[in-house]
């Protein structure tokens, strides 16, 4: 059975225009997807049912039981941390948050670790944005700044700049220019017009020196600057101010060098100030397909896009004290929730040493670093291909993913909500 | 069910005729009957003021710019945010409060239906996510047809029809409630950094006017009988003359539609200012008020700001960049694509600012020279004038001279040279508030059809209980008393549910989305119509099949159906 | 020598990021990537095995020249064996530094180890089901 206009569930791209071929539940073809897309949808490798660990080894175990242990392991903690999130349905979401509120736990999402510098940023100086089809219908100017979309975002480029042509720009290879800044040669700035190459660490200084010629204090600028050229920074400066529409794209090379959100604040004040001149637009490049779900979620509900600790009673946002790496590696927290993430591989060794100390559980489908960390791990469906539930692009946008078969497993939704069952109930609220 | 019994209500039900009799309310299944049996709850409003549920016809309160006003402004979460007791959440925020924040300060002052004043269609799904998270009050949304480029192609092809085909799709796809303009080709315009200046000035690439877009959409929305009318922004909000925008905009609207007005206004306080320049702004609103007093096919709200600190957000983006360029404080912009604009930043009214003081002014100028009460409704276009908490102190400035005197000895003393404001004696009665805040909302948004504003048998039983007697305050003096009773009700009824009591929520919400479904026939589904189709497969980013908003997003939706006369 | 360790993401890396106990994963993350005339100085070559040692310990992995990269720097996709060597200060900002890890690095004959052996030396259990 062939499936049209299918939700992609891995980055923050989230096409939505695969074409999906599903023969007894199981996805056997994908067209239009990039090759993160045929991996997610035809993967076979799920965990099959929940497993406990009992001292060296791990058993198989009940859903019931998984689920009634989870809720004990969190009325248990005093400082419990939902982590995770990105990789599941916001209706999933909001119940995790309920559940931090119930518990007077801290809940923190992937951003914490990708693009949590940029929310630091937007929350000092703003974020001049965009959806992404105004990007695809408008821009002449496209600028990649510490990120490489070919290898992360696959199918950004010709869907969305690059290649993707719009009601403005009808022949958008031809018509586009794309400037690649990075501190080394990637896939993408293999096919850039114009490739900037800072040194490690010299980002800011390099915006601080377009943001000065834009301003028109170019005689202030030195010969070189964070290993970039005079000649090519008023190059660069002449083409974004001759712009007739500019974006920016930027990633992980600008959120985790050292400067972190000030260099992201110093992109986005570029961006603020080439709008005197002419239209630009910046936006950051989020990494899963449910990351900026995660943070509208959390906002709505408690006011704060990650980070947010309940134990006072209120929501208390503090990133560098509430954050879950910092968290985890002053050994605060003494239980751990993680939802749809691995934070076993993707967090610094010291946090994952405290994982694997305290009782930490997993919600996940797929056996990964983190399970080996964890006391308890309870499979789900998988968003976007047998549960659905609603996703926000990285530019806001919100789409609802499909659910191609009726599968056997519970979502997250499920699972979560019978765990928010069992501890509302023990509190007796 | 047993029902209930509201005995020795002091009612004012405007839309009904009462003007402050003591009654009995009888409810039972959530509506008001004539009559319940001896079994019923009891509720002694003691001879209290007891109106239908407040009724808010503009505020930002969910939504992809409001979530975003949210999260760049974590100074403003802190600022007021409350812990959990008994049923309510946790809330965070001060001027743009969490969803459940805007909930229950709503109930607190007794508002049980409120419209969302501006969704882009292509987010939609995230104004209706937010409008289930605010589970105290049934929600409808403006939605933004400013910059749509379906709607601008049918303007500049003086095709009328095509027009309101694309509106009864949309409003269908994305179970929106009624037409929205804000500043009509001007945030088309703004997708190059450009704005328009005039309601004949050409939108760039599209060779079409404000005035065109605002005509076509006027008879549009009558071809459809939508409900509610046109609502609009104006363009050239916030500049200084922009009044004579205004005057013209409102030349523009004929007499279509005997129930209501044939054109909204909203936040008209920021679309009346004189002079030229910052220096020499001051108040048309006399002005504006004959205009508006002339003409019965023309509701306004007035859009009052209040002194303090707040957040502008709305779908105006070459607006909002001009107060980045005043102001210089952080500031958000969200172009969405074939569709409208968005921006947000945060704002300070200071008594010391002489601009300002003229702002606070016309607003209440406007209310109080706005001859019929039904033609200009109380609002602060929350949280771009003031967060909504601020309505009980407007109302008693409109109530109280003497309120309006006090402030004047501390606002900037020069406004009285710019402003007609203190010349003003008039003061508004329990009534005519009664009218500016719930019962001309309920008809101008065309839904008393569905029981809203009323409280004769037959409606939906929203009813709020205010601490106050009318027969023993007197509002031009008791101005405290008027200010606390209208901040936090006695009893806030919806649905025949007690939901809140002195300021507290006490149960769980369970409300509902009403949105409205035009028929149209056959011939004018655009569903298979190549050019509306082309527009998704070509230029926006998500397809057609994934655009509308599923029916899930809305679990107690309520649909008005209209049959348009096309 | 002396380093600067930069992550980042790979299509390799994300194409089995739901099988990171398979030896495809196990080879993409513990691929470290070398100027090549830093290879030379240190008298290795493509496949050599290296182990990398920052203030938080040490991980062996397999050497690749890479052109993009100046002297000084090298690259592995994010994943375990570069978190080996991250350090958890994140400066108050919630974010650790994983873009600039100093790290030295030898040659070693030393095997590259498993996900799993890395999860327990973490301390935990691992799981192949």
């Amino acid at each position: 059975m062939k499936v049209e206009d299918v939700v992609c569930p891995f980055c923050g791209c989230l096409c939505d225009d695969l074409v999906v071929e599903v023969e007894n539940n199981l996805v056997i073809n994908v067209e239009n997807g990039c090759t993160l897309a045929n991996e997610k949808f035809m993967g076979d490798h799920r965990l099959k049912n929940p497993i406990r660990r009992e001292g060296g080894s791990w058993k198989d175990v009940s859903y019931d039981a998984a689920i009634r242990e989870t809720a004990e392991i969190l009325l248990d903690a005093d400082r419990p941390l939902l982590y995770g999130w990105s990789g599941t349905h916001g209706e999933a979401q909001s119940v995790g948050v309920h559940l931090a509120e119930l518990l007077g736990a801290v809940i923190d999402n992937t951003s914490t670790v990708c693009h949590g510098p940029s929310i630091l940023a937007i929350q000092e100086v703003g974020h001049p944005g965009c959806t992404l089809g105004q990007v695809k219908n408008r821009a002449d100017v496209i600028v990649y700044w510490g990120a490489n979309p070919i290898d992360a975002h696959p199918r950004h480029m010709s869907r969305y700049t690059t290649y993707a042509d719009g009601f403005f720009v009808k022949e958008a290879f031809r018509e586009r220019k794309v400037i690649v800044i990075d501190v080394r040669k990637t896939e993408s700035s293999a096919v850039a017009d114009e490739f900037v190459k800072v040194d490690r660490g010299g980002d800011y200084a390099v915006l601080s020196a377009l943001r000065a010629i834009v301003r028109g204090k170019g005689d202030l600028i030195p010969v070189k600057v964070g290993g970039v050229t005079r000649d090519q920074l008023f190059r660069v400066a002449d083409i974004c101010k001759n712009a007739k529409f500019g974006a920016i794209f930027f990633g992980l090379g600008l959120t985790m060098s050292p400067g972190k959100n000030k260099n992201i604040r110093n992109a986005i004040e570029l961006t603020e100030e080439l709008n005197r001149h002419t239209k630009f637009t910046i936006s950051p490049m989020r990494g899963h397909w449910n990351v900026y779900g995660s943070n509208e979620v959390f906002t709505w509900i408690s006011g704060y896009p990650y980070a947010v600790d309940f134990a006072r009673g209120i929501a208390f946002y503090n990133p560098g004290e509430t954050t879950s790496v910092d968290v985890l590696r002053r050994g605060e927290c003494d239980a751990c929730l993680v939802v749809a993430s691995d934070p076993g591989a993707h967090f610094p060794r010291a946090c994952a040493e405290h994982l694997a100390r305290i009782p930490t559980v997993q919600i996940d489908p797929h056996v990964n670093a983190t399970t080996c960390l964890a006391r308890l791990q309870i499979p789900v469906a998988v968003t976007g291909i047998d549960a659905e539930g609603t996703a926000y692009r990285m530019d806001g946008v919100p789409i609802r993913t499909r659910k191609l078969y009726e599968g056997t497993y519970p979502s997250d939704l499920e699972i979560l909500g019978k765990i928010y069952a069992l501890v509302k109930e023990a509190k007796g609220s | 069910m047993t029902g209930m019994l509201v005995k020795n209500a002091y009612v004012i039900d405007p839309l009904s005729g009462v003007n402050g009799e003591i009654m009995d309310i009888a409810i039972r299944d959530g509506k008001i009957v004539e009559e319940v049996g001896s079994g019923a709850v009891v509720i002694d409003a003691g001879g209290c003021l007891t109106l239908p549920g407040g009724i808010d016809s503009h505020s930002h309160v969910c939504g992809t710019k409001v979530n975003f006003g949210r999260y760049m402004s974590p100074e403003d979460m802190r600022a007021g945010r409350t812990s959990r007791k008994g049923v309510m959440h946790v809330t965070s925020g001060y001027s743009v409060p969490t969803t459940f924040g805007n909930s229950y300060r709503y109930s607190s002052m007794g508002y049980t239906t409120v419209l969302e004043g501006a969704m882009a269609p292509l987010e939609a799904r995230h104004t209706h996510e937010e409008f289930t998270a605010t589970p105290h009050q049934d929600m409808l949304a403006n939605t933004l047809f400013d910059g749509n480029w379906s709607i601008m192609e049918a303007v500049r092809d003086k095709d009328v029809k095509r027009a309101a085909a694309v509106v009864a799709w949309t409003l269908a796809a994305v179970k929106g409630f009624a037409i929205k303009l804000t500043n009509p080709g001007g945030t088309e315009a703004w997708g190059w950094g450009e704005d328009v200046h005039s309601i004949r000035d050409e939108v760039p690439r599209f060779g079409v006017t404000p005035a065109e877009i605002i005509e076509t959409m006027i008879q549009a929305n009558e071809l459809l009988n939508l409900p509610h009318s046109v609502h609009i922004h104006c363009n050239n909000l916030g500049v200084p003359g922009n009044y004579q925008t205004t005057l013209d905009t409102i030349d523009l609207a004929p007499d279509l539609n005997k129930e209501r007005q044939s054109l909204y206004l909203t936040h008209v306080q920021f679309h009346s200012y004189g002079g030229s320049t910052w220096k020499d702004i001051c108040s048309k609103s006399e002005d504006v008020a004959r205009a508006v007093n002339a003409r019965p096919q023309v509701a306004i709200d007035m859009g009052q700001i209040m002194f303090g600190r707040t957040t502008t957000m709305t779908a105006d983006g070459p607006m909002e960049f001009k107060l980045y360029m005043l102001h210089h404080n952080k500031w958000s912009n969200h172009d969405v694509e074939l569709e409208t604009g968005s921006g947000i930043i945060p704002v300070y009214y200071g008594r010391k600012s002489l601009v300002n003081c003229v702002m606070w002014a016309i607003g209440l100028e406007l209310a109080l020279l706005t001859k019929n009460p039904w033609q200009c409704m109380l609002a602060t276009d929350n949280p771009n004038g003031a967060p909504f908490v601020k309505y009980p102190e407007i109302i008693a400035l409109l109530m109280s001279r003497k309120l309006r005197e006090y402030e004047m000895k501390v606002i900037d003393p020069r406004t009285e040279h710019f402003v007609p404001l203190f010349a003003i004696d008039r003061e508004l009665d329990w009534y005519e508030i009664a009218v500016m805040t719930r019962a001309a909302q309920a008809k101008a948004l065309g839904i008393t059809r569905i029981g809203k504003g009323h409280l004769a048998p037959g409606a939906e039983a929203d009813i709020a209980i205010y601490p106050l007697k009318p027969d023993e305050l007197d509002p031009s003096v008791d101005y405290q008393q008027v200010m606390a009773g209208f901040a936090k009700t006695s009893y806030t009824i919806k649905r025949g549910r007690v939901v809140a009591r002195d300021g507290e929520v006490i149960v769980e919400g369970a409300n509902s989305t009403i949105w409205t479904r035009a028929e149209v026939p056959p011939e004018f589904d655009l569903n298979n119509d190549p050019e509306f189709v082309k527009k998704f497969e070509q230029y926006y980013t998500v397809r057609m099949r994934n655009y509308p908003v599923q029916e899930v997003y809305l679990p107690r939706g309520v649909s008005i159906s209209t049959e348009a006369s096309l | 020598m002396r380093f600067v360790l930069n992550t980042g993401r790979t299509i390799r890396q994300g194409s089995y990021v739901e099988r990171k106990n398979s030896p495809v994963y196990r080879e993409e993350a513990a691929s470290l990537y070398m100027n090549r005339v830093d290879m030379l100085d240190l008298e290795i070559e493509e496949g050599s095995h290296v182990r990398v040692k920052s203030d938080q310990g040490a991980v062996v992995m397999v050497a690749h020249p890479a052109d993009g990269l100046v002297r000084g720097d090298v690259f592995v996709c994010l994943g375990p064996y570069a978190n080996f060597l991250v350090n958890p200060e994140t400066h108050g900002t919630g974010m650790p530094d994983f873009k600039t890890t100093v790290v030295t690095i030898e040659p070693t004959t030393d095997p590259v180890p498993t996900v799993r052996e890395l999860m327990e030396q973490c301390g935990g259990v691992g799981y192949e089901g």
